[in-house]
């Protein structure tokens, strides 16, 4: 099961993105953000964080802090544009449309397991991101997944944080 | 003979350009531009840029017509796709309605809704560099 909502943050909204950020140990019942940024001419885009390990029933934020360009969070699922599977089976897709700057769109992670998501506009540039939930087992089967799913641009794959990074440091940057 | 032939062309010339440009000069412009806000999900005004304009047909090179927060006409920008920059395509006669180019700019971007894959914006600027401060924020 998995529960999305759009809103609306403002700037304290965005101070706590900050604070919590900054914080390594992440507790099941807080909200984890991760900001959309761009630099000014637009020549730069990306997720921060690009990767976080979260647990099962934790909600995760997206933000848009560019304020020069519009940004999504969709998740690679054949629902949203017949992209490759890159979560898991049982989880629900998403797709948070376009967010103007200061909008924000939620997802609470019920199901275990690699979620890989991209920015529609900007995948050929490499903004994606990649969320794990709870802990993997050592043979769960996501490695053969992931490698298996295709079409995906080569800046997009290469983009990726590895799960040994994510599970190794909880919250992986690439600023 | 040429000579004299060449004067009253140039000459008209010169005055269809200097029409055009009046027409663009002030925001909005007249159709078939539209206000890109209003076409695709994006910032009505783009630091930077500023408010852009472009005929949907001309999709994704453009003209763009980029406008201060005066509504005076401040650059002219094309948006090029890195792929169609090939041996194989090419981008002929686009317009530039805007007028006298005070400087060009030439940078990569990464995308954004209407032309959502990495390209190369050309900027026809008609303002001064000093001047680009108007649409900065």
């Amino acid at each position: 099961m998995m529960v999305a909502r759009r809103e609306v943050l403002g700037l304290w909204g965005g101070l706590v993105a900050v604070l919590s950020l900054s914080r390594r140990d992440v507790r099941a019942e807080e909200v984890v953000e991760i900001r959309m940024h761009g630099r000014s001419d637009g020549s730069h885009v990306w997720f921060d964080p690009i990767g976080v390990l979260i647990k099962p029933g934790q909600m995760v934020r997206w933000t848009n802090f560019n304020p020069g360009n519009s940004h999504t969070t969709t998740a690679y699922h054949p629902a949203n544009f017949g992209r490759p599977l890159r979560i898991p089976e049982s989880a629900k897709s998403w797709d948070s449309d376009y967010l103007l700057p200061d909008e924000s769109f939620s997802v609470t992670f019920t199901e275990q397991g690699v979620y890989d998501y991209y920015c529609v506009p900007h995948e050929q540039a490499g903004m994606v991101g990649r969320i794990i939930v709870g802990e993997l087992e050592a043979h769960g089967g996501w490695m053969e997944a992931l490698a298996a799913s295709s079409g995906l641009p080569d800046e997009a794959l290469k983009a990726f944080p590895t799960v040994e990074e994510i599970m190794a440091k909880r919250i992986v940057r690439r600023v | 003979m040429k000579k004299l032939f060449l004067v009253p062309v140039l000459t008209l010339t010169s005055s269809l350009c200097a029409m055009a440009a009046d027409e663009v000069a002030k925001s909005p412009p007249a159709a078939p531009y539209q206000q890109v806000s209003k076409l695709v999900k994006l910032p009505d005004f783009l630091p930077g840029m500023g408010q852009l304009f472009v005929d949907p047909a001309t999709l994704p090179a453009g003209p763009f017509l980029a406008y201060d927060h005066d509504g005076k006409l401040v650059s002219t920008i094309y948006m090029l796709p890195t792929k169609d920059l090939n041996p194989d395509k090419s981008f002929d006669n686009l317009s530039a309605p805007g007028g006298n180019v005070d400087h060009v700019d030439v940078y990569y971007n990464a995308g954004h809704p209407g032309v959502e894959e990495p390209h190369v914006h050309v900027v026809l600027w008609h303002v001064a560099a000093a001047d680009e401060a108007s649409v900065a924020k």
